[in-house]
């Protein structure tokens, strides 16, 4: 655990665990404190409990009087309480970042918290299952080639009855093309009308695009334990996939997390820029309703809608005006949530949440915000360009009873194209 | 001042992490903004939602440098006159009372109790104590032991605890602007990328 310290204290890291004054005033930025009033779960604790461990082994005056700097070893204790702060406390939306009165980078110290925890074997181990059914399979849902060939086959036929034309594809492993898409496992596996509503943007767009049946998860779940060596090998995988198919542009699903482990740390992981062209699908709807290649029916849709803000996309993404650029064209009746954008809450699925089962109900409860929040617009539907947080947001529907409808903002627009006949 | 010399180039020697990600905005404007724009009170929460924690936190601040400043006007013998030496005092003595305010709170909130280490009762002890004592000095009273005394344990405390972020705050917001910079959040270039109003 020391050592990934060690490799990771740079001014950064430095800065953040040493300029902390745990004034507490972060408190109600964090949707965990919001919803609980749990004093662990102060953002400032967070950061003081690394910082504690970095002045035990780092700073010798503040190892010498532990009880004015609070200096800690690492220990059973330590390690109990870093698992329960670091995996099971914080979703790692940033928000508390730039309400922080210094401005501190909390999720950063989080997410090493997380590093240090994953060398040392101590991912939750519901989470490290799904980044090892990533490894071992391609996909963190174990799904098996044939049964995804058998999936998309099904959609592609759905597809073609619908749009009344055969050439309306979902291409397989076809090279030379401009686009790979990838897709969250989710997709083939509970939600395969996403994947034919994204396929008919491809098709109405011109587009000349395919999937891989290698390598088509945009997801990368080491990037929540932060284990280097794990994320690196996963984005080094779809990345050699762009290769392989020889594809122009590697177009990223809506998956939060995904697009920001492939489009913003890959090229960290992986130690050097991506030499192609990377865009979240979010990105290149917007792009091709700006070059008119596709065309919608303008605010068609009559029903008051809403809009969820996946942290990773928007917070740490700056995908934010794309979205409701897209929505704007479509709906009538758009109503935003407060706060909203790069200040908007997390909906309480992401940092992997959603995958260890030993917080659920902890990450139901987080959630009660964006319950609150969803139900104060008036809305009726709420998109989400992101499938994690469509799963978590489809739970709050039920636990709170909200009784909306959750789509991603590929079916809204799928539901709204005009084919040229 | 050595002591925060050596600290700042700790951290400047240690290194910036590389970033090999495509920028999606510019680091200058951010850096602006979060210097600016992002410590807005309307605009964080930090402020907003804690009106009178954060208006004594920025009173005790100013204290902070007030006192600073007056150190060397005492420090060199310099009058300051008895009309302005009162207003002076006045407003340290306000300072020192949002200080130990501040202080007061971290005893009895329970939260920031749970929070709380010992460096941080001392450090804001030794800030109140030393802007109460510059006050006092300048109102005539005679406790230039224990004025030095304080600005003594204060000049070696400085570069060991806490009281570090009047250097590390400026890193701090350097990093968070070099974060959102690049990645095209900050500057916000419509009202949904601030999102709280």
């Amino acid at each position: 655990m020391l050592q990934v310290l060690a490799s990771k204290l740079d001014s950064h890291l430095l800065t953040s665990l040493n300029a902390c004054v745990r004034c507490g005033l972060c408190a109600e930025s964090c949707v965990y404190y919001q919803a609980s009033g749990d004093e662990r779960m102060i953002p400032a604790r967070k950061v003081e409990l690394l910082g504690s461990i970095y002045k035990y082994y780092y700073r010798p005056q503040a190892r010498l009087l532990p009880v004015i700097s609070g200096a800690r070893a690492i220990n059973g204790r330590t390690v109990t309480e870093m698992i329960d702060l670091f995996f099971g406390a914080c979703t790692g939306c940033g928000r508390c970042e730039p309400h922080c009165s210094i401005g501190v980078a909390i999720a950063h110290v989080n997410a090493v918290g997380r590093a240090m925890l994953s060398e040392a074997g101590l991912t939750p181990a519901s989470l490290q299952s799904t980044v090892n059914a990533a490894l071992e399979t391609g996909n963190n849902m174990a799904i098996p080639t044939d049964e995804f060939v058998d999936t998309i086959r099904w959609m592609e036929e759905e597809m073609q009855d619908e749009i009344s034309d055969t050439r309306a594809r979902i291409p397989l492993d076809e090279t030379d093309v401009n686009v790979l898409y990838t897709l969250n496992p989710r997709e083939p596996k509970f939600f395969p009308l996403s994947i034919s509503a994204m396929a008919k943007v491809f098709y109405a767009a011109g587009e000349s695009w395919t999937l891989s049946t290698r390598m088509y998860d945009v997801t990368n779940y080491a990037f929540f334990s932060n284990h280097a060596a794990e994320s690196r090998l996963i984005a080094e995988r779809l990345r050699d996939e762009v290769f392989h198919l020889r594809a122009k542009t590697l177009v990223l699903a809506e998956c939060g997390h995904g697009s920001r482990a492939f489009r913003w740390e890959a090229p960290n992981y992986l130690g050097h820029a991506l030499p192609f062209e990377t865009l979240t699908s979010v990105e290149l709807i917007h792009r091709y309703i700006t070059q008119k290649r596709i065309r919608l029916d303008g605010k068609r849709l009559k029903e008051r809608i809403t809009l969820h803000d996946p942290c990773n996309l928007v917070r740490s993404g700056g995908i934010i005006q794309e979205q409701r650029d897209i929505i704007h064209r479509i709906a009538e009746d758009f109503e935003e949530m407060t706060p909203h954008g790069a200040d908007n809450l997390c909906c309480g699925g992401g940092g992997g949440q959603l995958a260890m089962s030993e917080y659920n109900e902890r990450r139901l409860k987080i959630g009660e915000l964006k319950a609150d929040q969803i139900r104060k617009t008036g809305a009726s539907i709420v998109i989400t360009p992101c499938h994690n947080c469509v799963d978590q947001l489809s739970q709050l529907n039920f636990t709170y009873k909200l009784g909306v409808r959750i789509m991603t903002l590929a079916e809204l627009v799928a539901d709204a194209l005009i084919f040229d006949q | 001042m050595a002591g925060l010399a050596y600290q700042l180039l700790r951290i400047v020697r240690s290194g910036l992490p590389a970033d090999h990600s495509q920028a999606a905005g510019k680091q200058r404007p951010a850096i602006r903004y979060a210097m600016t724009g992002a410590m807005n009170p309307v605009k964080k929460e930090s402020a907003f939602r804690h009106w009178p924690t954060y208006i004594a936190g920025v009173v005790y601040h100013l204290g902070t440098f007030l006192a600073i400043g007056l150190y060397f006007i005492i420090l060199a013998g310099i009058e300051t006159g008895r009309v302005a030496a009162f207003v002076l005092a006045g407003a340290l003595l306000l300072s020192s009372l949002a200080g130990f305010g501040i202080l007061l709170k971290r005893m009895i909130k329970p939260a920031l109790r749970h929070l709380s280490i010992a460096d941080d009762y001392i450090s804001n002890l030794l800030v109140s104590l030393f802007q109460l004592c510059t006050g006092l000095m300048l109102a005539g009273a005679g406790i230039e032991f224990i004025y030095y005394m304080i600005v003594s344990i204060l000049c070696v405390y400085l570069p060991l605890g806490k009281l570090r972020h009047c250097i590390l705050f400026f890193a701090a917001r350097y990093h968070l602007a070099r974060f959102y910079g690049h990645r095209g959040v900050w500057p916000p270039r419509s009202a949904a990328m601030t999102g709280n109003d």
